[in-house]
């Protein structure tokens, strides 16, 4: 009975925005504990994984590189790239990425003696005595970016941070299905995503720190209790399960109830966001000096034998990450680069695992959204009803079948940021986010030719 | 590992689809349907038969004539069907039902490019249509637990006088059985009799997030206010007078089934409200001083008009919208 209580309390009590979908949420991973996956033969490591400026290469073809070595770097608004394994570089060709983008991948062949690059050690300092400045630096060395997805350059988040942000929060949401990578690393490190969440913090001098987790992740919240409770700082606080929870946007109105007006950045509200991965990889930079090349991955989907969490290293392609799960039950009909909501579907199953890449997943076509022949819409206003930033995207839809893609702007088109719970809600199965992004693609044409 | 599918997100999509909305509207129903053949006999049953059979025909044979896809599969003719029926007098002859059909599905929906072009409510549409052409056929009620035959063409009936006829000549009867009312002991069209089972209906949509709450509220609410307020024969206990303008009539029907029909109502919570409040007036201005005892077909029918209206200028604000930005 008590249980009952407390979970209808969990309900009712649980922090959320105004719309969003319940979806089923398919966490069957959440009791895989995370193994490390071996480097493969041969690693792709793409030049761009970010939002900015590609990485321009620092070696050459030929060259020989440890474990760790900086291979890319670039001035700006960009992130460096580190080489995941030990070897020689092959070669630099241009391949299609996860995001369907056409980057050149520095090609590694790993000589399996896993040398670390000399030059790896830990933060000298104590933390204490560590000056922004110093922090930043060792964070953009580390080629640290935002793992949830989105892959902002953490170093250039905090800069635009410094002096506004007041509070910090911790998205440990991972409202998306199938993914429990967020997840897992909670329960089995929470020391370094705390450690991480304390040093970004000093690195702004923010007094408040906030974990943000979703209510279905209950023995996670349980620990991450128990962990920061000498902590005054920080506190943890219980999200409803909900999509998408894990927008920046909606993470805030859900903890702060503060609307981000449009066009504005969480700084500009005092918050600043990052993700459980980014601060648990900003620990290991400054306790190991170890860079981003290596992240924890979902594998997981009713084509793969074994889902799995893995720790694998970046630029390892799908295949062989898929292959060392066991390989495959049955013909897929996607291969999915993060979560179904927001991921990307592969076309070659060779693509390699990037910063962003927290998931993998393989569905049958059992499992995929059926494409609807002539679907119809009926103005049900479902989409109406679940759109977190309150559009109306059956208007989209209707005025991008027309061909008036600038009809749309009436309804605010260019506030959508395509989580997608309108297409998922719509009982006519309208391709609603497709219309959506061909109108904001032709429009930004349009605007392009004019000037 | 060749042929993998390459489209945008989501991947996944909920179960929910036209066919399961339409159908989770025609189980709402259910209780009602039962209800009125206990009241009107098995004529319900024939009537109701034939006017879904007639729905999905005329719409085959459309669709078949003018070579488009055959679409009888999304159920939305089986719910015109039973919604049309009920929109009938028990004793109205076979051959309305047919020509209401016609009108519903072919005039109305059809002709302006099926499912989700249609601008007004095919079935009110239909229904105002056949008042209007057969007025003695479309107002012939039976007293209830009368059983006329079940499968001549037109019956031979004493008609008898429903509340709203009677308030509209002025009188509020004395003695009237709020009972009878609400479970739906009277006279008048097979499905708006019972406004219980119609509630009941109507709250497992809502339960089901089928339909919104905003529309049966601001209507029902509106109807309630003013007639509570504004009685028109003000010799009446204003809420006995409401009671009975609430509970006759096709306004539950209407609120709940007709009104909320996705097609002809506003896709926003505001304009949901609006249209709502529209209908109400529009139901209780007609009924006060329109030709006509009933006005809730016309009311929704006027207010069908301006959906794009409440659409495009009640749409919600958006997130961190001017209006609403703190701090």
């Amino acid at each position: 009975m008590h249980i009952i209580i407390i979970q209808i309390g969990v309900i009712v009590l649980a922090l959320t925005f105004r719309g969003g979908i319940h979806i089923d949420d398919h966490k069957t991973t959440e009791h895989c504990v995370i193994t490390d996956m071996p480097a493969p033969a041969v690693v792709y490591i793409p030049v761009s994984q970010h939002i900015g400026a590609p990485c321009i290469p620092t070696v050459h073809p030929g060259d020989t590189v440890f474990r760790g070595q900086k291979i890319g770097d670039a001035e700006g608004l960009t992130c460096a790239i580190h080489s995941s394994v030990s070897g020689r570089v092959r070669d630099i060709q241009p391949i299609i990425d996860a995001m369907g983008r056409k980057t050149n991948h520095i090609v590694i062949e790993n000589d399996f003696k896993n040398t670390l690059d000399p030059s790896i050690i830990p933060f000298s300092k104590p933390l204490a005595e560590a000056t922004p400045e110093e922090i930043m630096q060792v964070i953009k060395n580390a080629g640290i970016s935002g793992m949830g997805g989105a892959a902002f350059p953490t170093h250039a988040k905090i800069a635009s941070a410094m002096g506004k942000a007041k509070k910090l929060i911790v998205n440990c949401a991972e409202c998306e299905p199938y993914i429990t990578a967020n997840h897992r690393l909670l329960l089995e490190t929470p020391q370094f995503v705390i450690g991480g969440t304390l040093i970004i913090m000093k690195a702004l001098s923010i007094e408040e720190g906030v974990l943000a987790v979703e209510a279905n992740k209950a023995n996670a919240i349980a620990l991450l209790k128990e962990t920061v409770k000498d902590k005054d700082m920080l506190c943890v606080k219980t999200l409803k399960t909900k999509y998408p929870q894990g927008d920046e946007r909606q993470l805030i109105y859900a903890i702060d109830k503060i609307e981000i007006p449009q066009g504005k950045l969480p700084a500009d509200v005092g918050r600043v966001v990052f993700n459980a991965e980014t601060c648990s990889k900003t620990y290991r930079a400054f306790t190991t000096g170890l860079p981003v090349i290596d992240r924890i991955v979902t594998v997981d989907g009713d084509c793969v034998v074994k889902p799995q969490n893995l720790r694998v290293a970046i630029g390892t392609p799908f295949s062989d990450v898929i292959n060392y799960c066991g390989g495959l039950k049955e013909r897929p009909a996607k291969i999915i680069s993060g979560g179904p909501m927001m991921g990307f579907a592969q076309w070659n199953p060779d693509t390699p695992v990037i910063k962003g890449t927290a998931a993998i997943l393989v569905l049958s076509s059992d499992s995929v959204a059926k494409q609807v022949k002539n679907s119809v819409c009926i103005h049900c206003g479902n989409c109406v009803r679940v759109c977190p930033m309150h559009l109306m995207p059956n208007y989209y839809s209707m005025y991008t079948r027309k061909g008036l893609y600038e009809r749309c702007l009436d309804f605010d088109l260019m506030s959508c940021m395509e989580c997608g719970s309108c297409t998922y809600i719509c009982p006519a199965g309208i391709p609603i986010i497709q219309h959506i992004r061909t109108s904001k693609a032709k429009i930004r044409e349009k605007k392009n030719t004019k000037k | 590992m060749d042929l993998l599918k390459v489209s945008t997100s989501p991947h996944v999509r909920g179960n929910r689809t036209t066919r399961t909305l339409m159908l989770d509207v025609i189980i709402a129903l259910i209780p009602v349907f039962v209800w009125a053949i206990y009241i009107f006999g098995v004529r319900v049953i024939t009537l109701t038969s034939l006017s879904v059979v007639s729905c999905i025909l005329f719409e085959y044979l459309f669709q078949k004539l003018n070579h488009r896809e055959i679409t009888i599969g999304d159920f939305s003719a089986v719910l015109s069907g039973v919604l049309l029926a009920f929109n009938l007098p028990v004793s109205a002859p076979l051959w309305l039902c047919v020509i209401g059909a016609f009108f519903a599905i072919v005039v109305v929906k059809q002709l302006f490019g099926g499912l989700g072009k249609n601008f007004v409510n095919p079935v009110l549409a239909a229904r105002v249509f056949l008042f209007i052409s057969f007025p003695h056929q479309m107002t012939t009620y039976v007293a209830p637990l009368t059983y006329p035959q079940p499968w001549k063409i037109s019956v031979d009936i004493t008609s008898s006088a429903t509340l709203l006829s009677q308030l509209k000549s002025g009188v509020l009867p004395e003695n009237i059985s709020f009972a009878d009312l609400f479970l739906g002991r009277i006279g008048g069209c097979i499905g708006e009799i019972s406004s219980l089972l119609l509630l009941i209906g109507g709250l497992y949509l809502i339960a089901r997030r089928v339909i919104s709450p905003l529309i049966p509220l601001s209507y029902l609410g509106t109807v309630a206010l003013i007639t509570f307020f504004l009685p028109k024969i003000e010799s009446a206990v204003a809420w006995e007078f409401m009671l009975v303008e609430l509970l006759t009539g096709g306004l539950f029907l209407a609120a709940f089934f007709m009104a909320t029909d996705y097609v002809t109502s506003p896709s926003n919570p505001k304009g949901r409200v609006v249209y709502g409040v529209g209908c109400g007036v529009l139901t209780v201005f007609i009924r006060y001083y329109g030709g006509y005892p009933e006005g809730v077909s016309f009311a929704v029918l006027i207010m069908n008009l301006f959906v794009w209206y409440l659409d495009r200028y009640a749409k919600p604000v958006r997130f961190g919208g001017e209006s609403r930005g703190k701090k």
